[in-house]
């Protein structure tokens, strides 16, 4: 009787898990299409919350994504591009396009990883996620996925709202170690457009390039 | 050895500059190289009878900024010398800062000579309006202070003293079709001093002129620069780029 039990639970477990990958599949296959969006809310800053907004630009068959931050005020004008292999950081204010290697690519201070907000196979890669429900959003019914952070992330554990009918992401919500908000970021404006890769990856041409 | 110590250098990031440089003295060459160590790069630098190694790191800051500093020591022609910098940004604050050391100079490598440093600072007051406040000495103390505002351009106005007060008046934008940087910058009074440059993508073309009578002309095509000039002499440049992997 124990071993059904266990059985049960394993297999209870075991489809837990099918699901939170069939869901970040089904995520991924119904953004195939170049899509474009603004993600904004709130993000733990060095001097208290802070307010925070960006437009993401994706061209997931090319696993290219860019993100221009518009607030806060003293990011503005920053922006990441993600690709295959490379994280690139334009810092506005000294002019330079610093590259590293996506392994290498660090995001301390922000507290929450803005190359996830684009692609959330890779987010789900580093952070083990399993579906805690669902929910109504504005937006619709949404799934919602909990999950905590593989080290060295910037965050301790993550929940994320997925829109049932259209399968996309609706809200991140970061926490540090002691459940604290470090950002609480949603999704709005989300429309498919045609995107071209040279425009996702254009920066000035006066940038100094930096290579880490 | 030496075949592994060159495999490691060639299998490591890194880029090499070779040039000649030309003046009243004949010409000399000038040789850069770097290579890229875990967390950093150490680099050579080699002018006649002048040399210098350093060390560099850096700190990236993800989208919030980045920091490099270093220090290089120097041997050659008047004695030892040395020179310690840093420069990056982080959130709202940008700073670069030098402060070095030279029994003599050697232009272009090496330019200044004494006791010489700089302290640039700027502050992001708004969004899009940035002060700035620079701090130079070499035989003599600059000072000058700007606000940057960025509309579609970047209009630079500013006020700094050197042997007398003068002022400063900068744009900086894209033109063209193809986005191509321009940067111009006027500095007039105490300072008489016009800098332009345009920035192609694979070319960058530079201009300097100054009163008393200095210039120069320059360019990047690729990997190859170029440049010539008058600096109390003509002189000339020629240098080529490698870089690798």
């Amino acid at each position: 009787m124990r071993r059904a039990w266990l059985g049960l639970l394993a297999l209870g477990v075991l489809a837990l898990a099918q699901s939170v990958a069939e869901i970040l599949d089904r995520v991924e296959k119904n953004l195939q299409d170049p899509w474009q969006a603004v993600v904004q809310g709130q993000v733990q800053g060095p001097s208290g919350p802070e307010e925070f907004r960006a437009r993401v630009y994706a061209l997931p068959k090319e696993n290219l994504f860019r993100i221009e931050f518009l607030k806060p005020g003293s990011l503005e004008g920053n922006f990441t591009v993600v690709t295959e292999k490379e994280v690139w950081n334009y810092l506005y204010l000294t002019n330079q396009l610093v590259v590293s290697p996506k392994e290498k690519a660090q995001v301390q201070g922000l507290g929450f990883s803005p190359q996830g907000l684009g692609d959330l196979k890779a987010l789900g890669e580093r952070v083990s996620l399993r579906l805690a429900g669902e929910e109504r959003l504005p937006e619709g019914v949404a799934w919602r996925l909990l999950g905590t952070a593989k080290e060295g992330q910037g965050f301790a554990s993550l929940e994320l709202y997925v829109l049932k009918a259209d399968p996309r992401p609706l809200r991140f919500l970061f926490r540090d170690e002691a459940g604290k908000a470090l950002a609480d970021l949603r999704v709005v404006e989300f429309r498919r457009t045609p995107l071209r890769a040279q425009d996702l990856k254009r920066y000035p041409k006066d940038a100094q390039v930096v290579r880490r | 050895m030496l075949g592994f110590l060159l495999a490691s250098w060639a299998l490591a990031q890194g880029r090499l500059e070779a040039g000649v440089y030309g003046g009243p003295g004949g010409w000399t060459p000038t040789l850069e190289a770097a290579l890229a160590l875990e967390g950093g790069e150490a680099y050579v630098r080699l002018q006649g009878e002048r040399g210098a190694l350093g060390l560099a790191g850096g700190l990236s800051l993800g989208p919030l900024g980045f920091l490099a500093y270093g220090a290089q020591g120097e041997v050659g022609a008047g004695g030892l010398g040395g020179v310690a910098f840093a420069e990056g940004g982080a959130g709202p604050l940008a700073l670069q800062g030098r402060l070095g050391y030279r029994p003599q100079g050697a232009f272009p490598l090496f330019p200044e000579e004494g006791l010489f440093g700089r302290l640039h600072l700027r502050y992001r007051l708004v969004p899009r309006g940035v002060v700035g406040l620079l701090l130079e000495g070499e035989r003599g103390l600059r000072a000058e202070a700007t606000y940057a505002l960025r509309e579609e351009a970047t209009y630079t106005l500013g006020a700094g003293f050197a042997s007398g007060p003068y002022l400063v008046l900068g744009w900086k934008g894209e033109v063209g079709e193809g986005m191509e940087v321009l940067d111009l910058a006027l500095r007039l009074g105490g300072v008489n001093r016009l800098e332009a440059a345009l920035y192609l993508g694979e070319a960058s073309l530079f201009l300097t002129l100054s009163h008393p009578w200095a210039g120069s002309v320059g360019a990047w095509l690729g990997d190859l620069g170029l440049e010539v000039g008058y600096q109390k002499a003509p002189y000339a440049w020629v240098r080529y780029a490698w870089r690798w992997p």
